[in-house]
């Protein structure tokens, strides 16, 4: 172990790393030419609803005039598959996770990803990558643990040797159990216990409200004679007098009527700063809820939420909200209409366990910490993760539903921290950063985030080249 | 409907103990201290009293106060229900006692260790979560950690921001005239300490939108008052602050500090109830009171208190206060001792005091030409309000 390497054998070692640096591999035609299903199948497992991937009618009126792939896919195209095929002896980068694995450093996340798009890819395209060996950095300590980045360059070119893309890629091999809170784990477990919140209070007036929510309803009292709603409930109808009360089951969605940010005093409890709001329920009535998956400085009187249901205790569960995804927008945005300082609307992406394991089988990345969680865990993971061609896709995906279907990506750059574990949730969030014209185009720079639980898991920039009137 | 009691009884004798943030003593022992002043400042011998009236949150009975005083015996007892709401209220119940003739002399008194012993600031997360309706009512904020007053106002004053266009500034120069008259008040916690706008905006948040300079303070200590029929008051040693008139108020929807459901939530109605009351009793209206003390647990709602009493129209307290109205040479002085930011948080009962000081003319920041004085109880929750007027 590289640990007790001395700092000369270290350095020999980054050298045997480095040996390959500068050298291509041999070139890898993609299994499959570009196709419908595989694009059918990206689509589903990203909620990606732009019709111009999927939908004939609305392509062959649109911008390219026929279907095509979504461009976040550009590296799913080449990627090996399950059954790994016999690795390419000439490919520089695969002898050095060898190397890397062999030296114990078994562990891998990529960090970095920027595609550049020539040109769309219309089904039948058939793609061939060289993989360029970039870099290997020194031994480096990260959050995860002590390893490697290892830095590629892929150029994609289509059956004619056309120049349609390319893609800079950086991952990180590294010795799991050498993370920077590893060594701390042990007096750790106890910190991370806290105790539980205030209970909620029920009796036979209130019931029907917290059996709901612990059945993932949210559930409003109403009056069986007047059809009056109200919250917090009562014995008796205000309006009409009746005492006959039942309740509806409200569809969760509605708007942030005030809200307040707790920073003192810190009950243990909970989490500072902490959300609490008001939220405007769509069928009229009001409540007090936590704000969930934004940032305090991104709570706004009037925005969109819906509800979710968060255990608390065995045997409680609360509604809480979160931003809730706007529609896509039809309307691909006119570059006029744009501005820098634009703020994209929040998005919030759920992550199960289902998206994580969809979303990499979509993207033919079968790397077993994606989708197995025993070798996730023995991988020095807590649990499977998102594959970074999913980070692609979605931040793709959140910023298409914005621009509308026309937006033509001519780059997609992200770099990923914290990494997408299930059962937490993803919150995108952008802005317009830049705009100028280029080349007869009409570009708009927007930089995004995606934050989960822990921290930022994605960061990025993309250029869209947008219609002028 | 109106108050058959107004202008028929007074507050003849005022009483406290020092303001600490750590007293050392009991609240009992306090509270006793405070009833005696209050009798001596009058010059009525404490057997004479008959009637006490405190809040429904005093730990303090008035069982104990009597036998410490040496009452022999009492013929009106009662307590006023919601925290600081109840600090007019205790006034308005003892004049219906003394006008009724259930009582002649009534001390109403608060007495606690806020600060040094239980600080109503560190929130209700502790509570028991039981089955009767106080109980369950605590069930639709606290397990979101919606548990300190300062984050049940926190939530109308976000809303209030939203709609009227105003700005925390605003919040903070309520703060700015509270610490400036406690600054000229010995008896103030925070005598010769004023504060700038940039202090409070620079104070650290406590729940945004309110910053630590916009809460009141939390204070050990007790305040009594003693109330008769205006006429045996001139009879006192004291001149007598005649109440003009003393109400409660409750409006529709009312919740205990989370008034949340109603169509609007910018305004106090349930102060509104309160100001018809006191303006229909007394034949005042907003022009005939020279200073006011202002309820001011948390700034934020101090501005729409302002609005409910007719100082200026819905959503221009901001433009009131910006235009230094508030102040020692605005339109209405506010809270001339410090209010509860500066001088002392006694639930209130400690501004009122202040008010009768402005009738008697011996604050020590008295406003000219003092007639009527308005004081305000605790806002948010079932809340009060009285005015005094100089005797006839």
């Amino acid at each position: 172990m590289s640990d007790e390497m001395t700092d000369e054998q270290k350095e020999a070692f980054v050298a045997k790393l480095r040996k390959e640096v500068g050298n291509t591999g041999t070139p890898s035609v993609a299994r499959d030419p570009v196709n419908q299903p595989m694009i059918r199948h990206w689509c589903d497992a990203m909620e990606d609803a732009n019709p111009l991937y999927t939908d004939l009618d609305a392509a062959d009126q649109g911008p390219h005039g026929k279907i095509v792939a979504p461009p976040a896919m550009l590296n799913a195209w080449t990627m090996i598959g399950l059954i790994p095929r016999v690795n390419d002896p000439n490919d520089p980068a695969s002898g050095v996770y060898a190397m890397l694995d062999e030296a114990g450093y078994v562990g891998v996340v990529a960090t970095n990803s920027e595609h550049v798009y020539h040109r769309y890819l219309n089904i039948g395209d058939h793609l061939t990558g060289v993989v360029k060996l970039v870099d290997v950095s020194e031994e480096k300590q990260t959050a995860l643990g002590i390893g490697h980045f290892v830095t590629t360059e892929t150029e994609y070119h289509d059956q004619h040797g056309d120049h349609v893309g390319s893609m800079f890629f950086r991952i990180l091999k590294f010795r799991p159990g050498t993370g920077r809170t590893a060594s701390t784990a042990g007096d750790g477990d106890s910190a991370g216990e806290r105790p539980p919140r205030p209970r909620p209070s029920r009796n036979q007036d209130t019931d029907f409200f917290w059996q709901g929510s612990r059945e993932g309803e949210l559930r409003i009292q109403q009056c069986l004679n007047c059809g009056r709603l109200q919250h917090p409930p009562g014995i008796r109808c205000p309006a009409c007098g009746a005492t006959e009360m039942g309740y509806i089951t409200a569809s969760g969605k509605g708007t942030l009527y005030s809200y307040v940010v707790a920073h003192h005093p810190r009950v243990p409890s909970f989490d500072y700063p902490l959300n609490i709001g008001l939220v405007e329920l769509e069928e009229g009535v009001r409540l007090v809820t936590n704000i969930t998956d934004c940032d305090s400085a991104q709570l706004k009187v009037g925005m969109p939420l819906e509800a979710w249901h968060m255990q608390t205790h065995e045997d409680v569960s609360l509604p809480v909200f979160r931003p809730a995804r706007v529609p896509p927008n039809p309307n691909t945005l006119n570059f006029d209409e744009v501005s820098v300082g634009d703020e994209l609307p929040l998005c919030p992406i759920p992550l199960t366990p289902t998206l994580i394991v969809s979303t990499a089988i979509a993207s033919r990345d079968y790397q077993d910490v994606h989708h197995d969680r025993d070798m996730a865990i023995k991988k020095g993971s807590e649990d499977i993760f998102m594959n970074i061609l999913t980070s692609s896709g979605l931040s793709a995906r959140y910023i298409s539903d914005w621009a509308g279907p026309d937006a033509a990506f001519k780059n997609l750059k992200i770099s990923l921290g914290a990494p997408n574990y299930p059962y937490d949730c993803m919150t995108m969030s952008g802005s317009v950063t830049a705009k100028r014209e280029a080349d007869g185009e009409n570009l708009v720079e927007v930089s995004f985030r995606g934050q989960n639980s822990r921290g930022p898991h994605v960061s990025g920039t993309v250029d869209l080249a947008l219609p002028r009137a | 409907m109106t108050l058959n009691y107004a202008y028929e009884c007074a507050i003849a004798g005022i009483g406290a103990t020092p303001f600490t943030k750590d007293s050392g003593r009991t609240p009992m022992d306090q509270a006793v201290e405070a009833c005696l002043a209050a009798c001596e400042d009058a010059g009525l011998p404490p057997e004479k009293v008959n009637g006490f009236v405190t809040y429904s949150a005093e730990q303090n009975p008035e069982i104990e106060l009597a036998r410490n005083l040496g009452i022999p015996e009492l013929t009106h007892f009662s307590m006023v229900h919601h925290g600081g709401g109840a600090a007019c209220g205790v006034i308005a119940v003892a004049c219906q006692a003394i006008y009724s003739g259930a009582a002649d002399y009534v001390l109403c008194y608060r007495a606690f260790n806020e600060r040094s012993w239980h600080r109503f600031g560190a929130g209700v997360q502790d509570r028991p979560a039981g089955a009767e309706a106080s109980e369950v009512s605590f069930s639709w904020s606290s397990p979101f950690g919606l548990v300190t007053p300062a984050s049940w106002v926190a939530m109308f004053a976000t809303r209030y921001l939203h709609e009227y266009g105003a700005t925390t500034e605003d919040f903070g120069r309520v703060s700015v005239v509270d610490r400036d008259f406690a600054a000229t008040n010995p008896y103030a916690h925070f005598f010769q300490r004023p504060i700038t706008l940039e202090d409070h905006q620079n104070s650290r948040w406590i729940v945004e939108p309110l910053r630590l300079l916009d809460c009141c303070q939390e204070t050990d200590g007790a305040q009594a008052l003693l109330v008769t029929t205006a006429e045996r008051a001139k009879d006192l040693q004291q001149k007598p602050a005649v109440i003009a008139s003393a109400a409660q108020g409750v409006a529709e929807d009312q919740h205990m500090m989370k008034s949340y459901y109603r169509d609007s939530i910018t305004g106090i109605p349930e102060m509104g109830v309160c100001a018809r009351q006191l303006y229909q009793s007394s034949g005042l209206t907003a022009d005939d009171i020279q200073t006011a003390i202002i309820y001011d647990h948390f700034t934020p709602l101090v501005l729409p208190q302002l609005e409910e009493f007719g100082f200026c129209d819905r959503g221009e307290a901001k433009d009131f206060i910006r235009d230094g109205h508030l102040g020692r040479d605005g339109r209405l002085p506010i809270n001339t001792n410090g209010g509860q930011l500066g001088e002392a948080y006694i639930h209130g009962l400690n501004g009122i005091a202040e008010g009768v000081r402005q009738i008697r003319g011996t604050s020590v920041n008295q406003i000219d030409n003092v007639e009527n004085v308005l004081a305000t109880a605790g806002t948010a929750v079932p809340t009060s309000a009285l005015i005094l007027s100089q005797p006839r």
